[in-house]
């Protein structure tokens, strides 16, 4: 271990996480590496493909644009905190049931940034989704399936606030 | 019988990928693994003077420092020379030794504790190089002069090979109209979200290396490997992970996982390397850069009497593969579903300094752009209706068998039946209206329409007859184990294709149980059967048909056996459903007291009440050698307008009529075709390798090489008109790769009809915004 290593402690989907690294380690880095949870992938390591994103306190962030020791004192939820004593959450499983993932390594990103996306946007129309969307790249799908996923997904939520 | 062909069925690798339990190459956790990382060339092309590594290898955490002088001491150079007219051999050593072709050569490996500190020895790594005159276009690689990329050869052209079937010449001298026409692609990577990479685990003891790679082909990946570490095919074992995409680039041994298992072997401990994004857009490897040229001769209803096709293509800096191949492969099958019978074609293929190539989904993809580019360029010189051109040329269902100019045999297709539902579906009529009445109020909308014949599952009888050393077949097992369950196995691999659960269902009708309980296992060369692996849009049914064939082999096994259980003397009038042994008496399905499970208890821990002779255990291993050639067929049409003003296309329709034979997964396919469809628009309007005059690569970031995102792909209609292929054990023909040659070609189309007011033709592309202002700046549009 490099002397440059300091000691940190991260929350991430509920647990502490109490890792060595040196200040310089990406978040995604250190999440994949230093806390074994490796659903969070590096697609492009410059913020632009969005596989990466992670949600700090609720809010998506690239996890390869900040440096583990910013992610301090806040909620860091990672695609293995999103589904709930393994049953899937509603985008999850409508993704699952549209056939939105082909690869599957860009999808932890995209169930990140689209399930934040919901919350704050509870009835969006198509083109609101895909430009929603447009800030994650998937090469297999042509986002057709996750586009229809997520407005499933947020038709369901609206008829489950309804009741 | 419930059968599950046919039926969408939701995945089964979902689960793990949508938790982010999927494991892919960098989520394997290897204790004590080093990490290696690369310094690659600044120069497009420079002799490499001097590498000086002292001050690298002294940083603190650095384990070792190699350039490719070591490297050929303990590895073999690689030696491309199959027995092909007019391609010349090379010779690619597994680091460049005395000179650079690219800029992104990777010239000295670092190997250190972690990724982030063989990074910082990497800037101490200090390298003279002497600049040489660089070869950055293919009319640069052919002129008198020209510096040579690959200093063994006589020029930079690589390939050459023609060929004439019939008389064009006496056609073209006979006919009185003739249509030429350009077609200029540029080149593209395939970018998969995952990039490459790879772990390596050398077991000293047992003589053993272990390669962990996501890696399409396991199998003639392992054969190359070994034969280049001078091992033994058994003393290495290739395992590949889940795949984050491979399009076609992640096929090839690349140089370095090469260094990766050398220095693995060396150091005697695990090597691990994952590249950059900015690697992978750089040195992975690239495609598609080619200029084509068309000349046809056709009579005044625009029938073509003869056809020539010139074709250059840009392979790059190095030979993965034999660089004739995809260029040949456009021009075997460029007449597609039209009726030519006098056709030449010469195709050129050159070295120059960029990237090298690596087949990208849909090699081919260019040619239906070509041969639908032609059939317009005819209807525009005869002021026709390129449908009805379309129409005069095309081949009749009752035209098949047809034999191609070049001999490859159409059959089982139908494209008339695609192209006349397309048109219906789109309502042609209606959209000439609104195009019209739009074009009075200044706005430019086209639709574009494009006819695929896509060559899908390669037997070997066409690498003979093409003269590419290969073989199409694929081998599988299926085995039933002692308590029923099912596994099965195919030496292809999966990189988002849902193999898991698409050969889990065509086991399980096969066999006669519920696809649950088979299980598929992939990916490790020491369990799965030696195949050709995944490429081309050969999975589905060369993977489908050997597993079919496996498991009723199996099957019969188990109903002999059942029929002795039963005290018959015959299995005729029994079947297995869902698992259970039914009997068939009275006109109908009656159950018996047999389940599978009780008959494999029997073939395995009682094997003295087994059929006299009979072996015991349940497993079936069959390899399968598909036709020469399946093709399948689709007409996709575009719908586009064209914003004069600024240049932007907006996509406003698409749809696709596809034929691909029987289907196992309906959803999984249409995904496919989206996938697919989204890959060829996404290559056509936006993405770009860019390399300027001095070789140096401008596209180095997804800021600069730009892809697809959700608002530029239109949503896309797939409509199925499937009929099975009658040569295949399952009726399948395979499909995944005409997306891309239809989306290419129907987006050309629909941009020049919007464009056909201002007189111009676009033949390149990108259509990128500055190209097309180009195309029409100055220009007044005719009502």
């Amino acid at each position: 271990m490099s002397e440059l290593a300091q000691p940190l402690s991260l929350n991430v989907n509920g647990e502490a996480h109490h890792v060595l690294v040196e200040p310089r380690k990406l978040l995604c880095d250190v999440l994949r590496e230093d806390c074994s949870l490796t659903g969070t992938h590096v697609g492009c390591e410059h913020g632009v493909c969005g596989a990466c994103t992670v949600l700090l306190d609720g809010r998506p962030v690239r996890s390869c644009l900040i440096y583990a020791v910013q992610a301090q004192g806040v909620a860091i939820t990672t695609i293995e905190g999103v589904a709930q004593q393994g049953t899937l959450s509603l985008l999850q499983q409508c993704l699952h049931e549209m056939h939105g993932l082909q690869c599957g390594f860009c999808t932890a990103g995209i169930v990140l940034t689209m399930q934040a996306w919901l919350d704050e946007h509870p009835n969006p129309s198509e083109a609101e989704i895909r430009g929603a969307l447009s800030g994650n790249l998937c090469r297999c799908t042509g986002y057709h399936n996750i586009v229809r996923a997520v407005a499933a997904a947020a038709r369901q939520r609206g008829k489950e606030a309804a009741e | 019988m419930t059968g599950s062909v046919g039926q969408a069925l939701l995945r089964k690798e979902d689960y793990r990928f949508l938790t982010g339990q999927g494991r892919y190459l960098d989520d394997l956790a290897v204790a004590g693994a080093l990490h290696a990382h690369f310094v690659r060339s600044p120069h497009a092309h420079a002799r490499i003077r001097a590498i000086d590594v002292a001050a690298a290898s002294g940083v603190p955490g650095v384990v070792r420092v190699v350039t490719g002088r070591e490297l050929a001491e303990w590895t073999t150079a690689l030696r491309m020379a199959p027995p092909i007219e007019g391609l010349h051999p090379v010779e690619m050593t597994t680091l460049p030794i005395d000179k650079v072709r690219f800029i992104g050569d990777p010239v000295v490996c670092i190997v250190a504790r972690d990724r982030y500190l063989a990074e910082d020895a990497a800037e101490l790594v200090a390298i003279e190089y002497e600049p040489l005159a660089p070869v950055t276009s293919m009319d640069g690689a052919l002129a008198p002069g020209a510096a040579l990329v690959d200093e063994t050869l006589p020029s930079n052209l690589i390939s050459h090979q023609t060929f004439t079937a019939g008389d064009p010449k006496r056609r073209f001298g006979e006919a009185s109209i003739m249509v030429e026409a350009e077609f200029h692609q540029h080149r593209q990577t395939h970018a998969p979200i995952e990039t490459r990479g790879c772990c390596v685990v050398w077991d000293e003891g047992r003589q053993h290396l272990t390669m962990h790679v996501g890696n399409q082909v396991p199998h003639p990946y392992r054969t190359q490997l070994a034969r280049r570490l001078r091992l033994s095919e058994s003393q290495v074992t290739v395992i590949s992970p889940d795949i984050g995409g491979g399009f076609g680039q992640k096929i090839a041994l690349y140089r370095e996982e090469l260094t990766c298992a050398a220095l693995a072997r060396v150091l005697r401990r695990p090597v691990r390397w994952r590249e950059d994004r900015t690697e992978n857009l750089l040195a992975a490897c690239h495609a598609r850069e080619d200029s084509a040229r068309t000349r046809a001769a056709v009579d005044k209803d625009g029938r073509i009497l003869a056809l020539e096709l010139q074709i250059t293509e840009d392979f790059g800096g190095y030979c993965f593969y034999p660089a004739n191949y995809v260029a040949r492969v456009v021009a075997l099958i460029l007449t597609g579903p039209y009726r030519i019978a006098d056709y030449s074609y010469d195709i050129k293929v050159v070295l120059t300094n960029k990237c090298g190539y690596g087949p990208m989904r849909a090699p081919m993809a260019m040619v239906s752009w070509i041969i639908e580019g032609t059939i317009e360029a005819i209807a525009r010189k005869l002021r026709l209706d390129p449908i009805e051109v379309r129409r005069v040329n095309m081949l009749h269902a009752s035209d098949l068998p047809y034999r191609m100019p070049t001999g490859e045999t159409l059959e089982d297709i139908t494209p008339r039946e695609t192209f006349e539902t397309a048109l219906a579906r789109f309502n042609i009529a209606d959209f000439r209206a609104r195009q019209q009445a739009d074009r009075r109020r200044g706005i430019y909308r086209g639709v574009g329409i494009c006819c695929v014949v896509e060559s899908t599952t390669y037997g070997s009888a066409f690498y003979k007859a093409a003269g590419i050393p290969g073989s199409g077949h694929e081998a599988g097992w299926v085995k039933i184990e002692p308590s029923g369950a099912v596994n099965a196995s195919v030496g292809l691999m999966a990189s988002g294709q849902g193999y898991e659960t698409t050969f889990a269902q065509v086991v399980a009708d096969a066999l006669g149980v519920a696809p649950q309980n088979v299980r598929l296992n992939i990916g490790n060369t020491d369990t799965a059967p030696y195949g050709m692996g995944s490429r081309g849009a050969r999975g589905g049914t060369v993977g489908g048909s050997v597993l079919t064939l496996a498991a009723r082999a199996l099957r019969e096994k188990v109903l002999a056996i059942a029929a002795t259980l039963l005290g018959l003397n015959s299995s005729g009038e029994l079947r297995l459903n869902l698992g259970r042994v039914e009997r068939h008496l009275g006109g109908v399905w009656t159950e018996t007291p047999l389940s599978l499970t009780d008959i494999a208890q029997v073939a395995y821990l009682d094997p003295l009440r087994l059929p006299a002779g009979m072996e015991p255990g349940l497993e079936a291993h069959k390899a399968y050698d598909p036709p020469p050639m399946t093709y399948s067929n689709a007409t996709h049409v575009c719908e586009a307008v064209v914003d004069i003003c600024t240049g932007a296309i907006h996509l406003q329709r698409y749809l696709v009529v596809e034929d691909c034979g029987t289907v196992f997964n309906p959803a999984i396919v249409t995904g496919q075709q989206h996938g697919a469809i989204a890959m060829g628009l996404s290559g056509a309007l936006l993405e770009e390798v860019v390399y300027d005059a001095d070789g140096q690569n401008r596209s180095g970031s997804f800021a600069d090489y730009m892809l697809a995102t959700a608002v530029e792909i239109p949503p896309i209609e797939v409509i199925s008109q499937h009929t099975p292929n009658r040569k295949t054990p399952t009726g399948s023909k395979g499909m995944s790769e005409g997306g891309v040659m239809g989306a290419i070609g129907a987006v050309m189309s629909a941009v020049n009809d919007a464009l056909a007011p201002f007189g111009v033709v676009a033949d390149r592309q990108p259509l990128a915004p500055d190209y097309i202002r180009t195309l029409v700046r100055g220009k007044m549009p005719t009502p």
